[in-house]
């Protein structure tokens, strides 16, 4: 601190190199550092990371169906029936009808498939107060077991529909989903998940806190305005395939800090024109006011 | 050096003194922030870091440069006068004098003033052509047809071939012509609606078997791909200007931009199940543009 | 010693001595709104730098490749080398990130900035002559930053920018006779071809810039040359500038503010994301994400598109396209209105005086509210381009909103003139509307009565008060005979420009023995004497 001592010019003289030279050494220490790549990488050789030599082939990792596939199906307990009664006509039966025949004010349940009953009261859509409005998630209000004995009950009405599938991560490819999530998914539930409006009221939600069995339940059922994408359309594999991305993107790597909501350029801008303008502004603020 | 001296009255004050020490802060600050800057490189780099260490070197030397020109140099408020931006009458004369003189010694040749312009000129419209006319082709007829021809193959995304049990009621998938699969102008939309042999159109009889309908999925006001499907409704929604085509009636425009229906592809299952074109699509598909009639 | 060793080396060459004086002693107006240019230029140098150190890694093609970098969610893809080196750069090139994200937030920073700068030029008739000029400079600024930006943006290929670019294709084709040998020509074919991603980049990194470059030394040239406007204020003339000298105090603080600027685009490119490709994916003509937005700046043009009916004007064998009115025609006549403003207001005003002095907002107050409802009208346009993303966060019915912001743009522009006009011409009426206020005391007599005084006025140095302008004397041009300007009554200035000889002029009760008393020799022809108004005395100023 000894250039507080000296006379008031050599203070300041001495200022000046100090800026000067912060810039300088600065400068030359990043020139020389050496070179490697981020931690999380995984080649190093950062330069060559992309190439020709990669070995994916489109939709086809992973192998088989049937019970060692990818999706396997969740085979429901037929002595949770009864108790899966006594939880519908409780809860559901209002309005579906004690055997799921549907009324004016809700539609026919029966062979539907599990999977659509598992989808709808396992992501707390069901039961619904008010049958008018689009149903949203919400805190499921049964156990897993419980949902599992009306998922019973009600299949056990009528056959058909798809099964509650199981999916296997595992012997799923996050890449083939992404390009599957953005060819078939993101044009409702947007690139990164977070759902849109869609015309007349309706909403495409959110995948963010969707499970992978929700995923493919959603899927093959097409619940509310989705469409349905049955085994010809979607492999089951394909299907493991999005409901591993999705899983991802429900925790994304935000590399780049604060995620803004994931949105895109709507809460870019806005942070670009209030907080980086705003900041400069103050700045102006204070460096066009009088020194007092 | 001007003869702007310090006033000793600056130096004096505490409050300078104060500003001093808060200007050799901010350098310093800035100092260790470069040093902070040049480890976190070395050891890799991390954005978060470097991005906060920066601010902190950038605004270091930033606040210090602003404090020490604010508080530790003299403010004024000076004043200058305006010099008047216009210029003397004699010297405009003399410009225009000058130019005056150089104009009349080059018109005494006319014929050799025209003969340069039309050089010029010659040259600059024949260069105009090897420069625009190399960038790219003329449209031709790019705009009115697409890929789609009789009897074409359809497939999905992925190239398997579309059957009858491709898709569910309800379903969606985007194809294509095998020979064009991702093709660009030939994305066509196939949705499958409950009602078997659906007519969208007069004239459309035999254009939706068991309930499949094919729509061009690029929107016809600025092209984009009408991916989003809304099943209970049947009705297709752009994802970039929210144009709502309703399926039913032949994708006609229900709300929004879009100016014009969705152009639908004529299909028909062979005699192995497998989804064909009975032609290509019988209107330009895509947004408008002035040749389109 | 070396600077005069150095200035003899370079005025023995090039003559800088007058110049460089001249330059030194140049006098600065302080206002915090003069700023906002400044953040401008200051962002473009961070783009300027940012954006070399991005040409290093990218590589502009349309090439397919397999991914196989570090990000692991899109290993094996197929994508083209445009994307696949943005994410290189995202995730294994050192410090790429930041540098990416700075270059991206110092662009929305960058015309942000220059839109404001233009607000605050028109809102204080700062364009009036001598800087018509300067103005339609500006409007090429903005126009060529907007056009910059969104190339830009397109660059990384990836699926949101893909499907602007899309969008981009529409528009041009939508150019009535031209437009679609337009678009043809500028995309090397049919949408998409290869050809865009390479020649994006060309302008992006070389035309533009240029260009930007070129107006921008233009800008600041001619800002030189004419000086800066200043707002009324304590002996402050049409005819005189009042600030901080250019050296050292407005070097050092214009100096600093770079470094401010930089920093806090630093920032936000260390922790605020943007733009995330590697979540987007690479663009495939077919695929489309849903919240598909352009960056802000080309959000009123984005908005423009939702909001237009459903036209399209179909006749004697041509169209012409629905795009073509929000995307062509209004952005045609928003910039050509714009670059033409001061022109249309010296018809609307017939004043054709030289402004050195700036309006204060609220004492025009037709410009002001005219500003307003057209601001007004952009900044709809702006938010009608996230209706999805409204609809969503406000759990409204999208046609609800569409159809709101539709009759909104013609009902919130009035209004907001409306208001603009009340509260200005209102303001404008108010004595001493502006200044600082002084403390009411209110004391309590010994009978109990209450009374209100006003505090004492703060120290002259302190107080600012805004001056009534000398009287004005039209004065007579004795060559031409015509009566030119209206100057303030500065008599001896005005003998200096009527003579144009050089006189070493006394400027008068200068006060003697005082602190920071200076006086520069006058240069011979015209050029102005330099003095500094000293505060505490109150008086002795140039003009008086």
């Amino acid at each position: 601190m000894s250039i507080f001592k000296r006379p008031a010019k050599a203070r300041r003289a001495a200022l000046l190199p100090i800026a000067v030279g912060t810039l300088t050494v600065g400068a030359a220490f990043l020139a020389f550092a050496p070179t490697a790549s981020y931690a999380q990488s995984n080649n190093p050789s950062s330069l060559s990371n992309y190439g020709y030599t990669g070995s994916y082939i489109y939709g086809s990792s992973g192998q088989g169906n049937g019970n060692n596939g990818p999706i396997t199906n969740v085979n429901l307990n037929p002595s949770t029936i009864p108790f899966g009664r006594s939880l519908f006509v409780e809860n559901c039966a209002s309005c579906h009808g004690n055997n799921a025949e549907g009324s004016s004010r809700a539609p026919n349940l029966q062979g539907l498939g599990a999977a659509t009953i598992d989808f709808w009261v396992s992501t707390g859509r069901m039961p619904l107060a008010d049958p008018t409005v689009q149903a949203v998630r919400k805190p499921a209000r049964f156990s897993r077991s419980e949902t599992l004995a009306i998922d019973a009950y009600v299949s056990s009405l009528a056959s058909g529909g798809p099964a509650i599938p199981n999916v296997n991560l595992q012997m799923a490819n996050e890449a083939s989903g992404s390009e599957l999530f953005a060819t078939n998914c993101a044009a409702c539930h947007t690139i990164t998940g977070a759902g849109d409006a869609l015309a007349a009221g309706v909403y495409a939600p959110s995948l963010l806190s969707a499970t992978p069995t929700q995923i493919a339940e959603a899927i093959r059922s097409g619940p509310g305005n989705m469409p349905r994408f049955g085994s010809n359309t979607l492999t089951d594999q394909q299907v493991a395939d999005i409901a591993k991305y999705v899983t991802y993107l429900q925790k994304p790597v935000d590399q780049g800090g604060i995620a803004l909501g994931h949105v895109g350029p709507v809460t870019e801008g806005f942070v670009g024109i209030l907080i980086g303008l705003g900041l400069l502004m103050l700045a102006g603020l204070w460096i066009g006011g009088k020194a007092k | 050096m001007t003869q702007l001296h310090e006033s000793s009255a600056i130096d004096a004050s505490p409050k300078s003194r104060a500003a001093e020490v808060f200007v050799g802060i901010c350098f310093l600050l800035s100092v260790l922030g470069t040093i902070g800057l040049a480890i976190t490189y070395w050891v890799g780099g991390q954005p978060q870091v470097e991005g906060g260490l920066l601010f902190v070197t950038l605004g270091g030397i930033g606040i210090g440069m602003v404090a020490w020109g604010k508080y530790l140099v003299p403010q004024g408020p000076f004043v200058q006068e305006r010099e008047v931006l216009k210029s003397e009458i004699v010297e405009k004369q003399a410009m225009l004098a000058s130019l005056d003189r150089g104009q009349k010694q080059l018109g005494r040749r006319p014929f050799l003033g025209k003969m340069l312009g039309a050089s010029i000129g010659l040259f600059g419209a024949i260069n105009l052509f090897p420069f625009l006319r190399s960038l790219g082709p003329v449209p031709k007829k790019a705009l009115t047809t697409t890929p789609w021809k009789k009897d074409a193959l359809i497939v999905g995304p992925d190239g398997r071939v579309v059957t009858t049990s491709t898709l569910e009621v309800g379903g969606i998938l985007t194809v294509f012509p095998s020979y064009d699969v991702g093709g660009a102008i030939s994305q066509t939309v196939l949705v499958r609606v409950a009602n078997e042999n659906w007519t969208t159109k007069p004239g459309r009889e035999t254009w939706g078997p068991q309930g499949y309908l094919a729509f061009s999925k690029i929107c016809t006001h600025a092209g984009c791909p009408v991916g989003l499907y809304q099943e209970l409704t049947q009705q297709l929604l752009c994802p970039c200007h929210q144009s709502l085509f309703d399926v039913l009636t032949g994708a006609t425009q229900v709300f929004g931009p879009a100016p014009r229906p969705l152009p639908q592809l004529p299909i028909y299952f062979d005699s192995n199940g497998n989804l064909r074109a009975q032609s290509g699509y019988l209107e330009p598909v895509g947004p408008g543009y002035w040749e389109r009639g | 010693m070396i600077v005069t060793q150095a200035t003899d080396w370079f005025d023995e060459r090039l003559g800088i001595a007058k110049f460089t004086r001249k330059s030194l002693n140049k006098i600065f107006p302080d206002h915090w709104s003069f700023m906002l240019g400044e953040i401008a230029m200051y962002s473009f140098v961070v783009l300027l730098f940012t954006g070399v150190f991005l040409t290093l890694f990218f590589v502009p093609s349309s090439k397919d490749v397999i991914y196989n970098g570090a990000y692991a969610p899109l290993r094996g893809t197929k994508v083209s080398e445009a994307f696949a080196s943005t994410l290189n750069i995202s995730f294994s090139v050192r410090a790429g990130l930041v540098m990416r994200q700075m270059h991206h937030w110092a662009a929305n920073v960058f015309i942000a900035a220059i839109v404001v700068h233009v607000c605050r030029i028109f809102f204080t008739g700062a364009f009036r002559k001598p800087r018509e000029i300067n103005w339609i400079v500006g409007t090429g600024l903005l126009v060529l930053a907007i056009v910059n930006g969104f190339l830009g943006y397109s660059l990384p290929d990836d699926l949101i920018s893909g499907t602007g670019i899309r969008i981009a294709f529409s528009i041009v084709l939508s150019v009535p006779v031209v437009g679609s040998y337009l678009a043809f020509l500028l995309f090397g074919g049919n949408f998409p071809g290869d050809s865009i991603i390479p020649r994006f980049y060309s302008l992006h990194i070389l035309i533009i810039p240029a260009l930007i470059v070129g107006l921008l030394t233009a800008h600041l040239a001619i800002m030189w040359h004419q000086k800066h406007t200043q707002f009324k204020g304590k002996g402050k003339t049409d005819r005189n500038v009042v600030g901080v000298a250019m050296w050292p105090a407005y070097a050092f603080q214009a100096g600093g503010f770079f470094f401010v600027t930089a920093a806090v685009i630093a920032i936000l490119g260390g922790l605020v994301q943007i733009n995330p490709i590697w979540l987007y994916g690479q663009y495939v003509p077919y695929r489309v994400s849903y919240a598909v937005q352009p960056d802000w700046y080309m959000g009123w043009l984005d908005g423009a598109l939702r909001l237009m009916p459903s036209w399209e004007i179909q006749a004697f064998g041509h169209m012409i396209p629905n795009v073509f009115f929000p995307a062509v025609l209004l952005p045609g006549i928003t910039f050509t209105l714009l670059g033409a403003w001061p022109f249309i207001e010296k018809k609307i005003t017939k004043d054709n005086l030289e402004h050195n002095l700036l309006d204060n907002p609220r004492d025009v107050p037709w410009r002001t509210s005219l500003g307003v409802g057209i601001l007004a009208f952009y900044v709809v346009l702006f938010f009608a381009s996230s209706t999805d993303v409204l609809a969503n966060s406000f759990s409204l019915s999208l046609n609800f909103v569409l159809w709101a912001f539709r009759i909104l743009l013609f009902v919130v522009p009035p209004i907001a003139a409306y208001i603009a006009y009340k509260l200005a011409a209102e303001a404008s009426d108010v004595p001493g509307i502006g200044r600082r206020k002084r403390a009411l005391i209110i004391s309590r007599s010994e009978e109990g009565a209450f009374s209100t005084s006003e505090s004492a006025p703060r120290s002259a140095t302190h107080e600012e008060t805004v001056e009534e302008l000398p009287e004005e004397v039209k004065y007579h041009n004795v060559l031409e005979g015509t009566e030119e300007y209206v100057m303030p009554s500065a008599v001896s200035s005005v003998a200096t420009v009527i003579n144009n000889v050089s006189v070493d002029v006394d400027l008068g009760p200068l006060p003697s023995g005082g602190s920071g008393v200076y006086q520069i020799p006058r240069s011979p022809r015209g050029s102005a004497p330099n003095g500094r108004i000293d505060e505490q005395e109150g008086h002795g100023d140039i003009d008086e």
